[in-house]
């Protein structure tokens, strides 16, 4: 069977997902001092938009920092159009998407394995249990909130990294001098560095303490892709589960033609949530992405997303 | 029914969780429940927790709310420990117990807090380190500075060594020295600055710590005590907010 082109609604996705990550890097690299008492640009965006963040820390502290209401904002619409933020906005899920494309197997395989599973309930416990930590004054939320996961493992692993081999490359250089005939590989190599460390690199080398621990669980999130799709996001991540629950009943649905479907079960393959697209009545919305494989996927172009009322024919 | 479509659409929500697709049960919601009950009550009854034992090493960036809200609010984003201009503010493993982990604590061997940035409180997401003006962030004592009189050089070598004074960066400095006639280890009568800290006028920052020249075990270190956030974590009983507070 060809392979299908890949609708607009999927590009449109990735483009998305692609924007939404290069400004989550750009926030990133905003919180830096450089070289004056003030942050550019809005570093803390990802985390005003987050409900889980504003939920739990409300529910722990009685307060709120008013930028945190923004996040109603999403909370709003993931309650209108169902939980689209993990696949299109949510940096970490587009981390999980690239490297869970990287994933081998046949599509006999994949259908077996890419449907719902009922370890999709996991992240809801996760959620139920920091909720209620939280009512009782300690927020947890962090340990698991997807930005707070993400940020952490970039400031305190990836980016001290980054600046380490940076530095050690372009030192190298620098020390051996290496030249092409009468030209010079450190007349473009040390503009170059003293760009990046303008810009994209620290102005010292960042340590931490304890970072292997981070490193660790980092890395084995990001690996977990390849055993499973998006294994965080289907089964760990709590704002995931708090915007299941807020978007179980969303106006955009997916509707199967009954005529055209040959129960081939191809939509379930890339199935970024495990939300049973295969039928409407089985469909789970709560797990719903809104990436658009699905119905990329179909030969047989029998799946559609439209506005509809949920449970419509009562 | 013929009801019109947003009612229709309102009521879907009052259904059983299972009924519009969530894959949930009140036994699920329970045990869920439990579950962070159970967490709470362990790490409450942590003897590391709030108002039992002050860990000296458990030192807050400046403007954190007191520790039980502050762990109330943090959701150990990193966003301060990315920021802070001289690495200071790092990770807490096992500073603030098991419900601090990945909070923010300062380590002074690697940074200070600088004196003239407040950029942690501007980060921070959620308040948990309030957004302060700066002059107002320049009053907050995180911690006070000791000396360690076995270690401190014109205390223990007899030599003379002014790093910490000439670092303090409060107003009118907190480091102070009094000039004291000691023996050199030739026999011979020396006078040496020896230097002691003013507990109302340190601030905690943690430079002299950080620019004592004893490398590995500083001469002069800061600890939590005294910090603005903590009533009871006071050391001096007229600071105002301790017990003896007047």
């Amino acid at each position: 069977m060809a392979r299908r082109r890949v609708s607009w609604q999927v590009w449109l996705r990735r483009i998305a997902q692609a924007g939404f990550a290069f400004v989550f890097l750009y926030v990133f690299l905003q919180a830096e001092y450089r070289p004056i008492n003030r942050t550019g640009g809005h570093v803390k965006f990802f985390f005003l938009l987050d409900p889980l963040v504003m939920i739990s820390s409300w529910l722990a502290s009685h307060q709120m920092a008013s930028g945190l209401l923004l996040s109603l904002v999403i909370l709003g619409l993931t309650v209108l159009f169902g939980r689209w933020f993990c696949g299109w906005m949510c940096p970490f899920g587009a981390l999980h998407n690239l490297i869970t494309s990287l994933r081998k197997g046949t599509a006999k395989e994949k259908i077996a394995t890419d449907g719902y599973s009922r370890w999709q309930k996991a992240n809801y416990y996760l959620l139920g249990a920091i909720l209620v930590a939280a009512f009782m004054g300690i927020n947890l939320a962090g340990w698991f909130d997807p930005f707070a996961f993400l940020y952490r493992s970039a400031t305190l692993v990836i980016y001290p990294a980054l600046n380490d081999g940076a530095a050690w490359i372009f030192g190298r250089i620098y020390q051996h001098d290496p030249h092409i005939g009468s030209f010079k590989v450190i007349s473009i190599s040390e503009p170059v560095y003293e760009f990046l460390r303008r810009t994209v690199l620290s102005n010292a080398q960042p340590y931490f303490y304890g970072t292997v621990l981070i490193a660790v669980v980092f890395i084995a999130v990001v690996l977990l892709n390849l055993y499973r799709v998006r294994f965080w996001c289907r089964y760990i991540c709590p704002l995931g589960a708090l915007l299941g629950v807020a978007g179980k009943n969303p106006l955009v649905q997916i509707k199967r033609k009954e005529d055209a479907c040959n129960t081939c079960r191809v939509c379930v393959v890339d199935c970024q949530g495990g939300a049973d697209p295969e039928a409407t009545e089985r469909w789970k919305p709560a797990e719903c992405f809104y990436c658009w494989n699905c119905q990329s996927a179909c030969p047989h172009e029998a799946l559609t997303f439209s506005i509809r009322v949920p449970g419509g024919k009562e | 029914m013929n009801l019109p479509a947003p009612v229709r659409w309102l009521m879907h929500f009052f259904r059983p969780p299972h009924a519009q697709g969530l894959d949930l049960r009140r036994r699920s919601i329970l045990v869920a429940g439990a579950a962070g009950v159970g967490s709470v009550l362990l790490v409450r009854t942590s003897a590391q927790g709030e108002g039992r034992t002050f860990n000296p090493a458990l030192i807050r960036p400046p403007g954190s709310a007191p520790e039980e809200e502050f762990l109330s609010k943090c959701i150990r984003c990193g966003e301060c420990m990315k920021v802070c201009p001289t690495n200071a503010i790092q990770p807490a493993i096992s500073e603030g117990g098991i419900a601090g982990l990945w909070t923010p604590v300062l380590k002074m061997k690697l940074g200070y807090c600088e004196y003239e940035c407040n950029l942690c409180s501007q980060v921070c997401p959620t308040h948990a380190i309030e957004a302060l003006a700066l002059e107002a962030k320049q009053k907050i004592r995180i911690g006070t500075a000791f000396f360690d009189r076995n270690r401190c050089l014109p205390y223990a070598s007899a030599r003379t060594c002014i790093v910490c004074e000439e670092h303090c960066p409060t107003p009118k400095k907190a480091i102070w020295f009094e000039e004291v006639q000691v023996m050199k280890p030739d026999g011979m009568p020396t006078t040496v600055k020896q230097p002691r800290v003013d507990p109302e006028l340190c601030v905690g920052c943690g430079v002299c710590e950080n620019k004592c020249p004893i490398t590995d075990q500083r001469g002069v270190y800061v600890s939590s005590v005294g910090e603005t956030r903590n009533a009871k974590n006071q050391a001096l009983l007229d600071s105002g907010l301790g017990y003896g507070g007047e």
